[in-house]
């Protein structure tokens, strides 16, 4: 009994540094105007969580503080066949999720939604973004509270994730592979057809000159 | 009595509050890393920045899957400025830097092509980001099972090693995504180019043969004969 109380406790810790665990990912500055893509090709039934977090450029105090409330970015996420398949803007912090049902390469565009050009006072916004591919998407301290798992258990379920994302990604990438090697044939055979081809048509030209030609001389009594 | 594991629960709370670093997580995941793919139009310098602690390792992985001659300058630069590594007009590359606190700065330059826009792919890996802490604090908390405890912790450490090469794992998938995504980009580029080519050379063919017979006839079309 002691026990559990112990392990829900440790699992509350857990909960916790999920959530302050937003640290020090990536960031960049993006204009006002500017729209920045990034692309993450995966395999189908794959989760993508992306955080982001803005910052806008304190002329008084020369740095970096949280952007105003009504800042926020518009997010867009495109499918392998450019269908839209996410198209929401969020506040100046959020989190976006989606799951792709095609593999293929996704496309995920964040901009700005500020209309107010001096906004930004002509310095930038700095965006602070991470984004979690498949199994690392998952919250193991929600897995562990919902199934009520051990410490074990949870370790061990994760590594079954884990090993699920890797074999997701080889089957993916046999597929990928055979559509290269389609493009690679295809290219081959019509290098060797165009070839082929050209200089038959060189000849067939040729033919077709000399005799238009002669016959042309002929009627205007040349030769 | 059974207030203190209470009391004890709130001040680990308090203390992982305070703390601000991954306790329990870091027994999850000790070494960070994130990859991005992004177009780099023609003509454009693209900057990215991470902040590092010190004493860390930062691994930085890039390479060009797409967009004429599949090169990009890079260059790296450290919170002070000073400028660490530089690449010109390299396709890829890989560099490690033993980081202090502070920004580092990583940039992509596109300057030198007027038309064409790079794919670039880079990855990066972050080490001993939590050196701060030890990772197994959090055990003192965890009662459960007295007469296991040496063979839990024995289960525990496999766990580790094998979660850690499958860490491996997913970052060499990743690469070799990559390089697949490059070729595949070149060839369908040159099936693109294939195409293009073939079809423009067609065309010329047969409008430069009927040209030549234009001309040829004009010579004589215009009424004055070149014998008597």
């Amino acid at each position: 009994m002691v026990s559990v109380r112990m392990q829900s406790c440790v699992l509350s810790l857990l909960l916790l540094n999920v959530f302050y665990s937003f640290v020090s990912p990536l960031y960049f500055h993006i204009g006002e105007t500017e729209k920045k893509c990034f692309i993450e090709e995966i395999p189908d039934e794959t989760m993508i969580i992306g955080n982001y977090r803005t910052q806008l450029y304190n002329k008084q105090t020369e740095e970096y503080l949280p952007a105003t409330q009504g800042l926020g970015m518009f997010v867009e996420v495109k499918d392998p066949d450019d269908k839209v398949i996410l198209s929401r803007q969020y506040g100046s912090e959020g989190r976006f999720t989606f799951t792709s049902h095609t593999p293929g390469e996704h496309q995920i565009c964040l901009h700005s939604n500020s209309s107010k050009f001096a906004l930004f006072a002509g310095g930038m916004l700095r965006v602070h973004l991470d984004i979690q591919v498949g199994e690392h998407a998952n919250n193991y301290a929600e897995i562990a509270a919902k199934d009520k798992l051990t410490e074990l258990q949870l370790r061990v379920r994760q590594l079954v994730e884990q090993v699920d994302q890797i074999q997701k990604e080889q089957n993916y990438q046999r597929y990928r592979e055979e559509r290269f090697r389609q493009t690679s044939e295809s290219t081959n055979q019509r290098v060797l057809w165009w070839s082929i081809v050209q200089t038959l048509i060189l000849v067939a030209i040729g033919i077709w000159q000399m005799r238009h030609l002669k016959s042309f001389f002929e009627a205007k009594k040349l030769v | 009595m059974a207030s203190v594991p209470a009391f004890l629960c709130a001040l680990s709370v308090i203390v992982a509050l305070v703390s601000d670093s991954f306790v329990a997580l870091a027994a999850f995941s000790q070494s960070m890393d994130s990859d991005f793919t992004f177009t780099l139009p023609a003509g454009r310098k693209e900057c990215f920045y991470q902040t590092m602690k010190r004493d860390a390792s930062l691994e930085i992985e890039y390479q060009v899957l797409d967009g004429a001659g599949l090169d990009v300058d890079f260059y790296i630069s450290s919170p002070s400025g000073q400028l660490l590594f530089s690449d010109y007009r390299k396709s890829d590359g890989v560099h490690t830097v033993e980081t202090e606190d502070g920004d580092y700065m990583f940039c992509f330059d596109n300057t030198f092509s007027t038309v064409s826009e790079k794919l670039i792919f880079f990855e990066l890996i972050l080490d001993n980001m939590d050196q701060d802490e030890e990772p197994d604090d959090w055990k003192e908390y965890v009662h459960g099972t007295d007469m296991l405890d040496m063979k839990l912790e024995d289960i525990m450490d496999t766990i580790n090693g094998v979660k850690s090469r499958l860490g491996k794992s997913v970052q060499i998938q990743t690469l070799l995504r990559a390089f697949e995504a490059r070729d595949r980009n070149l060839q369908e580029s040159n099936f693109d180019r294939v195409n293009f080519w073939s079809t423009l050379n067609l065309v010329v063919m047969v409008l430069v043969s009927g040209l030549q017979v234009f001309l040829l006839r004009s010579l004589f079309d215009d009424k004055r004969k070149v014998r008597t």
